[in-house]
């Protein structure tokens, strides 16, 4: 039996590469296909990256809230937007006081302070459309408080690339802890030349697109978006079931070769949830496409589940969204449970070269028109890893 | 619950290095000095080599929490409202001049850097989590070591605050005290100190210190004084 009471994930905003809206994202997601990847060299010097971009047009930040100006906010106000009616709804019934606003996010508005000192080289003074709240890590919770009128507990989270999960899981405390009766949770990132030149500094990108577990695999792809939940008590639709947490104690911006932090948050992340490893039906993996990174999470998965398990890295869509990413993949999980029909799930398919790696254990990855037939209820997981060793798993499940 | 007990505390700003000088402090609280960072000789000189001023500062102050013993087993929270935004704007410059990158320098300067370090150095292998807040970060964050204490009720949580100057070029946009400090408090359901209710009021402000969030709540931790208000937040003893 679960251990907590039970967390409603009540509605669902989401941008990314594949589309602005569960709509354009859901059919996107089961064609499996990269082709919304484009190639841009305005990123890191002397490479062209090809990355997940967001090409629709943003929505506009509200001139009453111009200090928050930035891409990021911008991309939030996008899943923010697609749930703006049921927001409210939790904020009329609840009060402003009750709701609470728990963002994660590693960028921040990075891309906005790079436009900002890029003008102060030409013109000797920040640009002048800059705030230190699109910079600094508490301004995208702000700013969606702001935005919403929430005026309970507001707080931005950020371990780096498991900073989205780790919203949730701390959305579902404070509805435990009496602090809120709603909170508006989820993650937004953004490209911007630092992730692309750090990233590429610690020789992490991939030429081309990202090829999970295959022995071909050399690096990420990087992404952007943005997806929130509404985070209500309760039964019925779908759950968060379940939260797993570790850290590595090993290195800042490699893995442990092993797998045993991410074994020890899947495992934490059953037990929370009161199940066993055979009542989880698919798994999304992290699945950067680094070396390190697929070959660790794939032991430790194959340690906990065998290698019948259905497992897909959907990083190749999207690319990676960093601190987005938690978010994001939570919510292809919830739209695997959402639209779920009749005891099927349709699975996100794994796009790679088809080509094992001998160190690889041989799991099964999702192929594209694959679904589950289920004999219980549907009960899904995630994985999200972050630099500095900070790994979060989510279980997440919906009644039959 | 919202109740939780702090178990020890500790503190570190320039001039500020020892619990009696805190208990001074406290008797008589004064702005805080916007510079300065100590050693932090207790980490291994491969790690310490890599740690920034605010690294040093929140992690001397963590070390100062925890008995020796427990410092692999707690969960820990980290705070700031600023992290390594410092280092960052070094390296948003360089990203601007399309120079390349140090690797080491662009990993250490993720927002959960303070906490990776603390993990590695005390080889702690449980969640820990870092968070920002504008001008409520340093009641955020012990609102969510709250939330740790939630999930796993029999663990204790080192809660650390810890923020440094901010670069000139930035200050200007920020209305609070610049100073370099950290407060670290050891969390937990039961044992020994003083055991504090913790509650949320959307109505209520109440006027800036000239000192730290972090370090006014320390002021009333040591007093008698039976609550304490930061902006919309309230502790009272119970």
């Amino acid at each position: 039996m679960p251990n907590h009471s039970p967390c409603r994930l009540s509605a669902l905003g989401i941008v990314n590469a594949l589309g602005v809206g569960a709509g354009e994202v859901w059919p996107r997601l089961l064609d499996g296909e990269p082709s919304r990847l484009v190639d841009r060299d305005d990123l890191a010097p002397e490479r062209r990256l090809r990355v997940g971009a967001v090409d629709a047009p943003l929505p506009r930040i509200p001139e009453r809230l111009a200090a928050y100006d930035c891409r990021n906010n911008a991309m939030a106000l996008s899943a923010i937007e697609q749930i703006e009616e049921p927001l409210a709804r939790a904020l009329r019934e609840r009060g402003a006081e009750r709701v609470g606003v728990v963002m994660g996010t590693s960028t921040s508005g990075v891309s906005d302070a790079e436009e900002a000192i890029r003008h102060e080289f030409h013109a000797g003074r920040l640009a002048p459309k800059f705030d230190y709240a699109q910079l600094e890590f508490g301004g995208l919770a702000s700013f969606v408080a702001d935005y919403l009128g929430v005026r309970g507990p507001v707080y931005s989270l950020s371990t780096a690339c498991s900073s989205g999960a780790r919203a949730l899981a701390s959305a579902r405390s404070l509805l435990a802890l009496g602090v809120c009766d709603a909170v508006v949770a989820g993650a937004a990132d953004t490209l911007c030349g630092l992730t692309a030149s750090g990233f590429s500094a610690l020789s992490a990108i991939c030429e081309g697109t990202t090829n999970p577990c295959s022995r071909n695999r050399a690096g990420l792809s990087l992404g952007e978006g943005a997806a929130v939940f509404l985070v209500q008590p309760g039964h019925g639709g779908v759950q968060l079931l379940g939260v797993g947490e570790s850290s590595e104690a090993h290195h800042m911006s490699a893995p442990e070769p092993s797998g045993a932090g991410p074994e020890a948050s899947m495992r934490g992340a059953l037990a929370d949830a009161g199940l066993p490893p055979e009542a989880i039906a698919y798994l999304n993996l992290h699945g950067t496409g680094t070396p390190l990174n697929d070959k660790m999470e794939c032991l430790a998965v194959e340690r906990v589940f065998g290698s019948e398990l259905p497992v897909s890295s959907t990083k190749p869509l999207v690319g990676h969204t960093l601190g987005a990413s938690g978010a994001i993949e939570a919510a292809f999980c919830w739209l695997v449970l959402d639209r779920s029909e009749a005891g099927v799930l349709s699975l996100p398919p794994h796009w790679w070269d088809g080509e094992r790696d001998p160190e690889i254990p041989p799991l099964h990855l999702v192929q594209k028109g694959e679904s589950a037939l289920l004999r219980s209820a549907p009960r899904v997981m995630t994985n999200s890893f972050g630099f500095g060793g900070n790994n979060c798993t989510l279980v997440l499940g919906r009644s039959l | 619950m919202r109740t939780a007990r702090v178990l020890r505390w500790s503190a570190w700003a320039p001039g500020l290095e020892t619990p009696e000088a805190w208990r001074a402090w406290v008797r008589a609280p004064a702005p805080l000095a916007p510079v300065g960072h100590p050693e932090a000789r207790f980490l291994p000189a491969m790690l310490r080599r890599r740690c920034s001023p605010l690294t040093r500062i929140a992690l001397t102050a963590a070390w100062g929490c925890v008995e020796e013993g427990q410092l692999g087993q707690v969960r820990t929270v980290f705070a700031s409202r600023h992290g390594s935004v410092n280092e960052s704007i070094e390296m948003i410059e360089q990203v601007v001049r399309r120079e390349r990158l140090s690797p080491t320098q662009f990993s250490h300067t993720v927002h959960n850097a303070q906490a990776a370090l603390y993990c590695m150095a005390a080889q702690n292998r449980q969640a820990s989590c870092s968070l920002a807040a504008r001008d409520d970060t340093f009641a955020c964050g012990y609102l969510e070591a709250l939330t740790h204490l939630e999930r796993e009720p029999e663990c204790l949580v080192l809660y650390v605050m810890a923020d440094v100057q901010l670069a000139p070029r930035f200050a200007a946009l920020v209305d609070e005290p610049e100073s370099s400090y950290a407060v670290a408090l050891l969390l937990g359901r039961a044992g020994d100190g003083p055991a504090l209710r913790f509650d949320l009021d959307g109505t209520q402000r109440t006027p800036t210190p000239r000192w730290p969030h972090a370090g006014e709540f320390l002021r009333w931790l040591l007093s008698d004084e039976e609550r304490l208000s930061l902006g919309r937040f309230h502790w009272a003893r119970c």
